[in-house]
């Protein structure tokens, strides 16, 4: 649409003053936008980097979890025999892992996603493997896959974030190059043209101008 | 009977406790690698099962089947050497070893495994021998099928019900629950027909480990945020310190820090000094960690600290206490046994593996 509002052909382009005025305050305003764009795109630069800072950390926590969790399994294992671990698995009720996935309004009214792991209900809450026969290293495990599992979709939810910002940047960076190297380019040269057309119209004027004054001096000159 | 029937047995039993693994070598074991724990452990009780696995299968998880037959063989020949009345608590405490067999031959079908895997998993061993398992899982084709194959040594009647619920529900558990219920009454039955000095200290060892288990399953049971009635389900029988009337109220408990609290004052009630000290030092342990895995090994350090102290305070001679001593010492060697070779498999540092050991104060 901006591309449409802004470009000029000119060939179809009407010599006036009233035109070059019009196409004047276009390109007064096309300068305008690509103002605000850029404001726009040092934002989304500013944010995208802001999220690029939390990814190591978050990394960071999510291996740390991951092998911390690891390392209580294999106490776990240590506890209550590699074979017994190994057997429980082999019947023990598996864990629903659910990611609610919404939107919400970012940056610029960007729509960006928010994964967030699912709270189970309270009534889902049963043994799911027979505590006798397992130590509680095996829940301190569980609980710290979670929170590894967390951070994962937290890092996720980062990644998703800044494909949209991403997206976001190139799209401005177009507009901003549309405007900046194709339409105020063809603008200037509407006016220029229009400029030219003007002063050789001003110049025909001013040379038919001297043409009759010289013409009536010398019809006042044979009059004489 | 009396005393005359421990004759020449304390004296059999006195040998083996010193047969067994040193606190030091223990802890020495956890710093070598796997390949220097080998000729280590051929040195031991364990020698003919180690001697059994070839070369390239020595691994954390043949250990801890060779660890396991060792235990089984060891109670066994207690069992056989004990006077009658003692015989029939150690088949009970026996019984733990059974029961995982069959849980793991029920687990085997429900995860249809082969045979050669599931014979991997088993420890075979007493009434439910090599030849025992393999029949079963050659001709079962199905849990129902395993739980009738298991009518000769009573299983069938214990696992009825869980069978019926399960194959409403589908939820295994029940069966382990059926079985731990089974195992642990079967234990405290026992433990109550001893009389005399036996049945007080019979009574407070074993009634230290049940209501152990019983603690341990309230308060993860609450960490996990699971319901009193889920919880009442997986509890087993209690002794006469931790009865049902204390559990139930450990369980109402607003939170895991007062359950521990009104265990503790329970316990205080009635003045048994043993119960007192080991809650105290369960209650101190989370306290400072906030972890119940901490908590729980202090309590297996309780049973153990206890079962010793049984010794000293009563002479180790002419009463069950040695006895059932020497059972835990035994089995918390083999925990001990399993801990070190897997954290030494794990690459764990020994100050690690140690943190994870039970061993006597």
């Amino acid at each position: 649409m901006l591309k449409r509002a802004l470009s000029v052909e000119l060939t179809g382009i009407h010599p006036t003053r009233l035109e070059l005025l019009r196409l004047r305050r276009r390109k007064k305003m096309a300068e305008g936008i690509v103002d605000i764009l850029k404001k726009d795109l040092d934002a989304l630069t500013v944010t995208l980097f802001e999220y690029l800072k939390q990814i190591p950390a978050l990394r960071d926590e999510m291996r740390n979890g991951f092998a911390e969790a690891y390392d209580l399994f294999v106490e776990a294992e240590m506890l209550a025999g590699p074979r017994k671990i190994e057997e429980i698995s082999l019947v023990s009720q598996s864990v629903d892992l659910n990611v609610n996935i919404a939107a919400e309004e970012g940056i610029l009214g960007l729509s960006l996603p928010t994964l967030q792991l699912a709270e189970r209900a309270a009534s889902t809450f049963k043994p799911r493997f027979s505590l006798v026969d397992t130590p509680a290293k095996l829940d301190e495990s569980t609980l710290k896959i979670e929170g590894a599992l967390t951070q994962a979709i937290k890092l996720a939810e980062i990644e998703a974030s800044m494909r949209e910002i991403l997206e976001a940047i190139s799209v401005k960076k177009r507009q901003i190059n549309r405007i900046q190297y194709k339409i105020l380019p063809q603008l200037d040269a509407a006016i220029r043209y229009i400029g030219l057309i003007l002063e050789e119209t001003e110049r025909q004027d001013a040379i038919r101008v001297r043409v009759l004054q010289r013409k009536r001096k010398e019809r006042a000159l044979k009059a004489d | 009977m009396g005393v005359w029937k421990y004759k020449g047995f304390t004296h059999k039993v006195i040998v083996r406790k010193l047969g067994l693994i040193k606190q030091k070598d223990m802890t020495e074991l956890a710093g070598r690698s796997l390949q220097d724990i080998f000729p280590m452990l051929k040195r031991t009780s364990y020698q003919t099962e180690i001697s059994e696995i070839p070369v390239e299968q020595r691994n954390a998880v043949t250990l801890e089947r060779a660890f396991l037959r060792n235990l089984t063989k060891a109670y066994q020949d207690i069992m056989k050497q004990s006077p009658k009345d003692i015989a029939a608590l150690v088949s009970t405490i026996l019984l733990k070893i059974e029961v995982n067999n069959v849980k793991t031959l029920l687990r085997a079908k429900a995860a249809e495994l082969g045979v050669g895997e599931a014979m991997r998993l088993l420890t075979p061993g007493g009434r439910l021998d090599d030849e025992k398992c393999q029949r079963i899982l050659h001709e079962c084709d199905s849990i129902p099928d395993v739980v009738e194959s298991l009518a000769d040594l009573g299983y069938k009647a214990v696992l009825e019900e869980a069978l019926s619920e399960y194959e409403r529900t589908g939820v295994f558990l029940l069966f382990e629950m059926a079985l731990d219920k089974y195992v642990y009454n079967e234990m405290w039955t026992a433990t109550r027909k001893l009389k005399g000095l036996d049945g007080k200290i019979a009574r407070t060892v074993i009634g230290i480990e049940l209501d152990s288990i019983n603690i341990k399953t309230i308060l993860r049971c609450k960490a996990l945020g699971i319901s009193e009635e889920q919880t009442r389900h997986c509890l087993v029988a209690g002794s006469e310190i931790l009865g049902e009337k204390e559990l139930e109220e450990a369980l109402g408990a607003a939170d895991l820090k007062s359950s521990i609290e009104y265990l503790r004052k329970a316990v205080e009630i009635t003045g048994a000094r043993d119960y007192k000290r080991l809650l105290m030092n369960a209650q101190y342990e989370y306290d400072t960690t906030q972890l119940l895995s901490r908590l729980e090994t202090t309590l297996d350090q309780g049973l153990l600290t206890t079962s010793l102290k049984m010794v000293k305070r009563y002479t180790p001679y002419y009463n069950i206490g040695l006895i059932l001593a020497f059972l835990n010492l035994k089995w918390f060697e083999v925990r001990n046994l399993i801990a070190v070779t897997r954290g030494v498999e794990a690459g764990f540092s020994p100050e690690k593996i140690e943190k994870l050991l039970v061993l006597p104060r």
